[in-house]
């Protein structure tokens, strides 16, 4: 009996503290989708003020009677502050709905805050449990808040864009892609200087583009990359420059190319990498240390100009040779001309010093404290090996000889 | 009638109490100490588990049915296990409510920062008080209904996040040399010590034919090595992707990975999901030392009953909210882990089993 009345007890008891539980489970921080403002976009630029930053947010709106969801409506406001709070603040009050952080895609950084250093501002982005590290960084010529006011042809909000030339990047592979937790790792790394793309407007007549109704909006392309020491830019590269990043930073996985303007040859080529390799090596010759980058890369030629004659099958053999050194030319010229800006920046944007700790650590220790100094001379060799997997549905030329 | 848990449950529970919810901070952890190469130190912290565990068992074979707070007064002598159970209750309880104030900071830190905190501990209390009065048997199906969850989640949140690893991050391997890695296993090896607390408590509830013996040993080694393995991928993976600087940063990193998952660039924010079944492990780890201050008090001063079970959840309510602040709440809980628990069960279980084998081989009873 007294075992049966002390069971009824405990019932009572965890039956009344469940009822407790689930009247407890209320509605903290609860908030209808509504009341929200998803934050797609957010630009940073230096404010008037001393110590401020104009910080642009670019929220998105689901479109009324857009046929699906993902048609939104532009609501971009520019709040000059001193912290990401207090602009957010200001957000809050203007839009009567909560800006949600977990939407954000891109953070566009301006050229002005990006000279100045930025790291302050972006704290806030890595630091607050609704953001997510996989967002986006670009850096842009001139002002954040000018581009994400941008009116694109296509509709779409300019960070939206952004996110979407970004998450195609590898299809080019022309530009990084690099995405906050990326930053922040490379930022950790200590030797490493952080390289972040650029983002361009393109007006319809201008750099060989045109296109129609051009009075209706612009363009966007991403092309070249930021150099930074830490958190300040210091210098941009060129395309070219960016691309030789690319071949020797592995991050290549697809990129159309051509050797129009490489070597003596009449012939030239265009063609699409189907799969690259970027391996180093750190030789020791003779009590010097050197870095040798190993580019393999594995090519499908789909364009062949300047050829005038039909080729027998050897001959059409020995120019797919030539295309092959053609192209290994190219890649070269790229290469080289991004180790030359380095070498002229003084700044390890292409990570020499960490692949040298990674394989020879003993030396690293030796030279890690000097590395700013080394990295202006430090002896590099290049090895590109380049294979033709095929030339497309024909070979020889349309033309008979 | 006494409840018994079988070797299957011995395993399961021992898994989920070792586990907790150690991979939540152990990447910074190690890695701040023992830098690039602080994934290797885990698994080694681990295996400290296997010989205090076998100690412990070897004790339960000679004192069937008796934990080892009573074995110790067998040894000991009625005062000094007094003492010894007064310290083991002082501390198991000091640390249930540390646990349960963890659970408040892991919640409110990343996913619902406007709950008040209160809520996190009480709905995690309420849990783990159904928990301890429904007995050690519903504990450990809880526990196998549970546990498989949570590794699956474990899984899953690294594999998925395999397209963020970042090249060569792993790389210079042992470029410090092999003195780190002991600072890092150090750091690990409380994790280890938690479990034989729990286990020295449990000893009542175990089986002690030869055979099952037998198989609970084995369940020791089974659980020692799943948990280490996976933390060890744990603590890898956030070195892969985060770098050392970044993983040492990161309060929880293992939260800041599930945040970065996408699926087909169309699924995000599962890590709500992994949050959700990782409740299980936390209110496992504050259940196992909910249990171990019950059987202290009733070892030590026959304490025992709804009513103690209630004082005991005031006083883990008290001390999560004494713990708001979760800098010193990290603080306290590394103080607790690194100063008591590690000292205390790595002398106590020796001194036990060292004794006990003199006093076999001197044929004193």
């Amino acid at each position: 009996m007294k075992i049966k009345g002390s069971q009824k007890r405990n019932l009572g008891l965890i039956l009344s503290l469940i009822i407790c539980l689930l009247s407890l489970s209320g509605c903290w921080g609860k908030t209808e989708v509504e009341e929200l403002a998803p934050l797609i976009g957010v630009g940073l630029d230096l404010g008037k003020k001393p110590g401020t930053y104009l910080i642009t947010q670019q929220l998105a709106r689901p479109k009324q009677g857009g046929t699906t969801a993902a048609e939104v409506e532009d609501r971009t406001f520019s709040i000059e502050a001193s912290s990401a709070r207090e602009a957010y603040e200001e957000v809050y009050k203007i839009s009567n709905r909560i800006p949600f952080m977990g939407s954000l895609k891109v953070i566009v950084i301006g050229e002005d805050a990006a000279k100045a250093g930025f790291n302050d501002i972006l704290d806030f982005n890595q630091r607050y449990s609704e953001f997510r590290r996989s967002m986006f960084l670009v850096l842009v010529k001139g002002e954040a808040q000018s581009f994400l006011n941008l009116k694109l042809r296509n509709g779409q909000l300019p960070a939206m864009s952004i996110k979407n030339h970004m998450e195609q990047g590898e299809n080019l592979s022309t530009f990084p892609t690099v995405r906050l937790g990326h930053y922040l790792t490379v930022l950790g790394t200590k030797s490493t200087a952080p390289i972040i793309p650029v983002v361009n407007s393109i007006k319809s007549g201008k750099g060989g583009i045109e296109y129609k109704d051009g009075k209706n909006g612009e363009e966007i392309q991403i092309q070249g990359a930021g150099v930074l020491s830490g958190d300040r830019l210091v210098d941009f590269l060129t395309d070219k420059e960016t691309k030789g990043y690319m071949w020797l930073e592995n991050n290549v996985v697809h990129r159309l190319i051509n050797t129009v303007g490489i070597g003596e040859s009449g012939v030239n080529f265009g063609g699409q990498v189907l799969k690259s390799t970027t391996k180093y090596k750190v030789k020791d010759n003779d009590g010097t240390i050197e870095l040798q980058y190993q580019v393999k890369a594995s090519i499908a030629v789909d364009e062949v100009m300047g050829l005038k004659k039909q080729l027998s099958e050897a001959e059409w053999i020995d120019l797919m040779k030539v295309a092959e050194e053609s192209f290994a030319k190219e890649i070269e010229e790229e290469c080289l001309l991004s180790l030359k800006k380095q070498r002229e920046l003084g700044i390890d944007f292409l990570g020499i010093g960490r692949h040298i700790e990674q394989r020879n650590s003993a030396y690293w220790k030796t030279v890690k404290e000097q590395w700013q100094e080394k990295i202006v001379d430090f002896p590099i060799s290049l090895d590109v090996q380049v294979t033709i997997h095929h030339a497309g549905m024909s070979s020889g030329s349309a033309m008979t000889n | 009638m006494v409840e018994r848990i079988s070797p299957h449950q011995f395993m399961i529970l021992g898994s989920a109490v070792l586990m907790g919810t150690t991979f939540l901070p152990i990447a910074s952890m190690v890695t701040g100490v023992s830098g690039r190469d602080g994934w290797m130190t885990v698994l080694p912290g681990f295996v400290v588990a296997i010989p205090y565990g076998l100690m412990v068992l070897s004790l339960l074979s000679r004192y069937p049915s008796k934990n080892l707070l009573q074995i110790s007064e067998i040894i000991f002598g009625k005062w000094i296990a007094k003492i010894i159970g007064l310290i083991y209750i002082l501390i198991t309880g000091y640390f249930g409510g540390l646990l349960l104030a963890q659970a408040g900071d892991i919640y409110e830190r990343s996913v619902m920062p406007l709950t008040p905190i209160g809520v996190f501990y009480l709905g995690g209390l309420l849990l783990v008080f159904y928990l301890v009065n429904s007995g050690i048997e519903v504990f450990a199906r809880f526990s196998e209904v549970i546990f498989p969850g949570i590794v699956i989640a474990l899984i899953l949140n690294m594999g998925l996040s395999i397209p963020r690893v970042e090249q060569g991050e792993l790389l210079p391997i042992l470029s410090e040399g092999l003195g780190p890695l002991f600072g890092g296993g150090v750091k690990v090896a409380p994790f280890a010590m938690e479990y034989i607390l729990f286990i020295g408590g449990l000893l009542t509830f175990l089986p002690t034919s030869r055979k099952e013996l037998g198989q609970l040993k084995t369940g020791v080694w089974r659980a020692v090595f799943l948990v280490g393995i996976l933390n060890m991928l744990v603590v890898l993976m956030q070195i892969l992707i985060f770098g050392p600087t970044e993983t040492i940063r990161l309060t929880y990193g293992l939260l800041v990975l599930g945040k970065m998952v996408e699926i087909s660039r169309t699924v995000a924010g599962v890590e709500s999901l992994f949050l959700g079944v990782w409740l299980g492990s936390l209110v496992i780890k504050i259940s196992a030392f909910f249990f171990t201050v019950t059987w202290g008090l009733e070892t030590v001063f026959n304490l025992k009953g709804l009513k103690w079970n209630l004082a005991i959840s005031i006083v883990f309510m008290a001390i999560a909210f004494g713990f708001v602040r979760g800098a010193s709440l990290f603080a306290e809980i590394g103080f607790v882990d690194n100063y008591l628990i590690l000292p205390f069960t790595s002398v106590w279980i020796i001194t036990l089993w060292g004794v006990s084998r003199w006093k076999k081989g001197a044929g004193v009873q």
